[in-house]
C-alpha cells in the first residue's frame, strides 16, 4: 500500500530526514516512536504533500502511485488521511460546510455520487456519536477555540468521516485526558479494517495498549533505526531511548 | 484649489430640462444655489489634496457624464426579477436611475407615523416636511461630491418615522441603474429621520441591469433621535464599468444606536464616505464594512467620526479581499473632542491579499483630545495562511475552493451583522461568484 525508498528531506536548508525506508501493507497498523525533533512529523507531512519540504532523494508509493508527485488534495482523495499533531484553526469557516466540502471534494474525484444535504447530516450525526462529540461544534467555525483534547477528537472524527485507506495520526494522543484518549482509541479501532492501515506516531506506550500495532518503529535523526513488534514500545517505556541510540552507535 | 471656473463637473451641473423638484420653493433654490456655488470656488481636488491622496480623480474626469435628463417608464415589475432576493420581505422602494419609480415599488402597508416614498413627490405634495431637515446634517461647507449632488438635488428616497414609530419589515431601497446611449450621471439624494425612539431596518441596494458605464453620486442623510435605532445594510454591486460615489451623513442624538454595515463588491471605482456626529451623550454608531477590488478596480472608503459629547461608543470594523491588480483605501478618522469624556472608539481596517499587485493604503487614525477615554485602533495587510490552506487541501479540498473557504471565512464576520438570513446568504453568493471568477494570482 505504501512503500517509502531511501527518503531524504530538507528543511530549511537543513536535512532533516536522512534516508528512510518503510513500508505499510494493507490493514496494517505501523507506530512511529522517537525523540523530540527526529522528524516524525515531518515524515507525516512530506507523506501528505505539504508545502516547504525539500526531497532530495528517495521515492514513496502509494496504492501504486508515485506520492511525492501529486497535489495535497489528490493525495487525500487516493485515501492518504492525516490527523494533524496541531490541528490548524480556521476562523469564519463552518466546521459543518468544510466537513461537507472535504467529503464531496473527494467522492467527486473519485466518480461517486456527491450527498444531499439529508444524507449527509445523517451521515455526520452517526460519526458524531462513535466519538462522543457534541452537534455544537458542527456549527462552529473549524477547531476555533476548540479545546486541545476537542481538536483531536475532531481530527479523528474526520477520519471517520472521509474513511481515508492509510490514517497518519501524528500524536493524536497528546492533549487528551484519560477518558477522550479512551474514545479516541475506540474510534480509531472501529475503523480498523482489513483493507485500511495506519500509521499511528505517539510517545507513549498508553495509546499502543489500545490501538495494538502490528509494528512498531524508532525514528532517530532522520532514520528508522529500530523495527521490531509491539513488545518493542515496552521495553522504550523501560528504558528510553539512549539504549538504542548506544546500542545503534557499538554496531 | 485656484479657483477654476469650469472644473471638469459643468456638465453635471447644468440645469436639466424641466424643472427641478421644488423649485420656486425660496428655501431650496437657495440651497442648491450655494452649492453651486460651492463646487465652482473649490476646483478639482488634485493628489495633494488631503482626502484624494490615494485616490485619483483622472478616470472619472475622462469621462463625460451627462446628467440623466428622462425617467425611464419602460421597465415592468418583471424586469426586477433577477434583482430581487429571494426571501427577502420588504417595503420595497425602487429608484431607477435617481428616479423614484413608483410603478416598481412596493410600499406595503405602513403604520401610522411613517412615510416612505420618492423625494421629489414629497416635495411637492408637502414641502413643510423637508424644509427643516433636507440639508440639513450635510452642513454648509460641502465637499466638491456632496456640493454637486445638492447643487442638482431632484429626487431620491425619503423615510420619516414619528416618534415612537416602529417598521417591523425592512424598508428596501433598490436603486437600479440602467445603461443610457451615453454614459449619464445620476445624484439621488436620499433622507432618513427617525423621531425619538423610532426603529428600522434600511436595506440600500446599488444593483444594474447589465454591465453598463455610468457614475451614481447618491447623498444619504440619516438623522436619529434620541432612543432612535437603525440598522443600515449597504450593499453595493454596480456595473463592473460604473463609477460610485456616496456619501452617508449621520446624526446622532442622546442613546440612540446606529448600525452600519457596508459591502462593496460592484463598480470599477468606488468612493464611500461616512460621516457621523454624535449629537447626545451614550449613542452607540457601529460601521461594518467589507469590500472585494478585483482586478482594475478601486474600492475608497473615508470615514469621519466624531466624538463630541461625552460616553458615546463607536466602532469601526473593515475587512477587504483584493485580487489581481485590485486597489483599496481605507481613511478613517476618529476624533475625539476635548469634553467627549468615556468616549469608547475602536476602528479596525483588516485586508487580506490574494496577489502580488493588489495594493492597500490604510491610514487608521485616532485624534483624541481628552483624558478618559478607550480608544484604540489596527490594521493588518495578510494573505492567506500556507498553513490553513494546506489543512484544507489534505482534507482533500482543492487549492481554489479551499482559497475561496478561507477568503469567506475572512469575510464572514463582516456579513454575519447584516440584518436578515436572506440578504447573508444573497451576499455571500456573490463573494464566493466574484472569488471563483478571480485569479489566483
Ligand atoms: N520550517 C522549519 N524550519 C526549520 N526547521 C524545521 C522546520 N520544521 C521543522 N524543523 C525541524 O525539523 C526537526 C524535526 O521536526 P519534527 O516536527 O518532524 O519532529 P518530531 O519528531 O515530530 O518531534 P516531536 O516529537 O516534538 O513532535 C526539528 O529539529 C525541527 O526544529
Ligand atoms: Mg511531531
Amino acid at each position: 500500500m505504501l512503500a517509502v525508498k531511501g527518503l531524504k528531506a530538507n528543511v530549511g536548508g537543513k536535512e532533516i530526514l536522512r534516508g528512510l525506508d518503510f513500508s505499510v501493507g494493507p490493514g496494517e497498523v505501523h507506530a512511529i516512536m522517537g525523540p523530540n525533533g527526529s522528524g516524525k512529523s515531518t515524515f507525516a507531512h512530506v507523506l501528505s504533500g505539504r508545502e516547504g519540504y525539500e526531497v532530495t532523494a528517495g521515492s514513496a508509493t502509494f496504492e501504486g502511485q508515485d506520492l511525492l508527485a501529486l497535489e495535497p488534495e489528490e493525495r487525500a482523495q487516493l485515501g492518504l488521511f492525516l490527523a494533524f499533531q496541531y490541528p490548524v484553526e480556521l476562523p469564519g469557516v463552518n466546521n459543518t460546510y468544510f466537513l461537507k466540502a472535504a467529503l464531496n471534494s473527494i467522492l467527486k474525484a473519485r466518480g461517486q455520487p456527491e450527498l444531499d444535504a439529508v444524507s449527509f447530516l445523517r451521515l455526520i450525526k452517526e460519526k458524531l456519536k462513535i466519538l462522543h462529540l457534541d452537534d455544537s461544534l458542527l456549527k462552529r467555525a473549524v477547531n476555533a477555540g476548540f479545546s486541545g483534547g476537542e481538536k483531536k477528537r475532531n481530527e479523528i472524527f474526520q477520519m471517520a468521516l472521509l474513511e481515508p485507506k492509510l490514517a497518519i495520526l501524528d500524536e493524536t494522543d497528546s492533549g487528551l485526558d484519560i477518558d477522550a484518549l479512551r474514545v479516541v482509541a475506540d474510534g480509531v479501532n472501529a475503523l480498523r479494517s482489513p483493507e485500511r492501515s495506519m500509521i499511528v506516531v505517539t510517545h507513549y506506550q498508553r495509546l499502543l495498549d489500545y490501538i495494538q500495532p502490528d509494528h512498531v518503529h524508532v525514528l532517530s535523526k532522520g532514520r528508522i533505526i529500530r523495527s521490531g513488534g509491539k513488545e518493542l514500545a515496552l521495553e522504550l517505556e523501560e528504558k528510553g531511548y539512549g539504549w538504542i541510540d548506544a546500542e545503534g552507535q557499538a554496531a | 484649489m485656484n479657483g477654476v471656473i469650469s472644473n471638469g463637473f459643468e456638465s453635471w451641473l447644468a440645469a436639466p430640462p424641466g424643472q427641478l423638484a421644488g423649485a420656486g420653493l425660496d428655501w431650496l433654490d437657495d440651497q442648491r444655489r450655494v452649492a453651486r456655488e460651492r463646487v465652482r470656488e473649490q476646483g478639482v481636488p488634485t493628489s495633494k489634496t488631503e482626502d484624494w491622496r490615494y485616490t485619483s480623480l483622472k478616470g472619472l474626469l475622462e469621462q463625460n457624464f451627462a446628467q440623466v435628463d428622462e425617467a425611464i417608464t419602460a421597465l415592468q415589475p418583471d424586469d426586477l426579477e433577477d434583482i430581487l432576493i429571494p426571501g427577502l420581505d420588504s417595503h420595497r422602494v425602487v429608484l431607477v436611475n435617481g428616479r423614484y419609480a413608483p410603478e416598481l415599488s412596493v410600499l406595503g402597508d405602513l403604520p401610522k407615523g411613517v412615510r416612505l416614498g420618492g423625494l421629489r413627490t414629497l416635495l411637492d405634495a408637502d414641502p413643510d416636511a423637508l424644509r427643516d431637515r433636507l440639508n440639513r446634517i450635510a452642513g454648509d461647507r460641502q465637499p466638491l461630491f456632496l456640493a454637486l449632488n445638492t447643487a442638482g438635488l431632484d429626487d431620491g428616497f425619503v423615510a420619516l418615522f414619528d416618534r415612537a414609530a416602529i417598521l417591523e419589515r425592512p424598508i428596501e431601497l433598490i436603486h437600479l441603474s440602467v445603461g443610457m446611449d451615453e454614459p449619464r450621471v445620476a445624484q439621488p439624494r436620499h433622507l432618513v429621520v427617525l423621531g425619538d425612539g423610532a426603529q428600522a431596518t434600511l436595506i440600500e441596494r446599488y444593483v444594474s441591469l447589465g454591465e453598463s458605464l455610468y457614475c451614481t453620486n447618491s447623498v444619504l442623510e440619516i438623522a436619529l433621535g434620541r432612543d432612535a435605532v437603525l440598522q443600515h445594510d449597504r450593499i453595493q454591486m454596480e456595473s463592473a464599468n460604473a463609477f460610485h460615489l456616496t456619501g452617508l451623513y449621520l446624526s446622532q442624538d442622546t442613546n440612540s444606536r446606529y448600525r452600519g454595515v457596508n459591502i462593496g463588491l460592484g463598480a470599477r471605482w468606488a468612493r464611500t464616505e461616512l460621516v457621523t456626529r454624535f449629537r447626545g451623550e451614550q449613542a452607540e454608531c457601529d460601521l461594518q464594512g467589507l469590500y472585494l477590488a478585483g482586478d482594475r478596480q478601486l474600492m475608497d472608503y473615508h470615514l469621519d467620526v466624531a466624538h463630541s459629547v461625552p460616553r458615546c461608543t463607536s466602532r469601526e470594523n473593515f475587512k477587504g479581499i483584493l485580487y489581481g491588480k485590485g486597489r483599496a483605501v481605507f481613511d478613517g478618522l476618529v476624533a475625539v473632542a476635548r469634553d467627549a469624556q468615556k468616549s469608547d472608539a475602536a476602528m479596525s481596517n483588516r485586508n487580506l491579499m490574494l496577489s502580488e499587485s493588489a495594493e492597500v493604503d490604510t491610514k487608521p487614525q485616532l485624534e483624541i483630545n481628552a483624558d478618559d477615554v478607550k480608544c484604540s485602533h489596527g490594521t493588518t495587510v495578510g494573505r492567506i495562511e500556507p498553513e490553513m490552506l494546506f489543512y484544507l487541501r489534505s482534507r482533500g479540498i482543492s487549492a481554489p475552493l479551499a482559497r475561496r473557504m478561507l477568503c469567506l471565512g475572512f469575510a464572514g464576520e463582516i456579513i454575519q451583522t447584516l440584518s436578515a438570513e436572506a440578504l447573508r446568504e444573497h451576499v455571500s453568493e456573490r463573494v464566493g461568484q466574484r472569488l471563483e471568477s478571480a485569479p489566483l494570482n
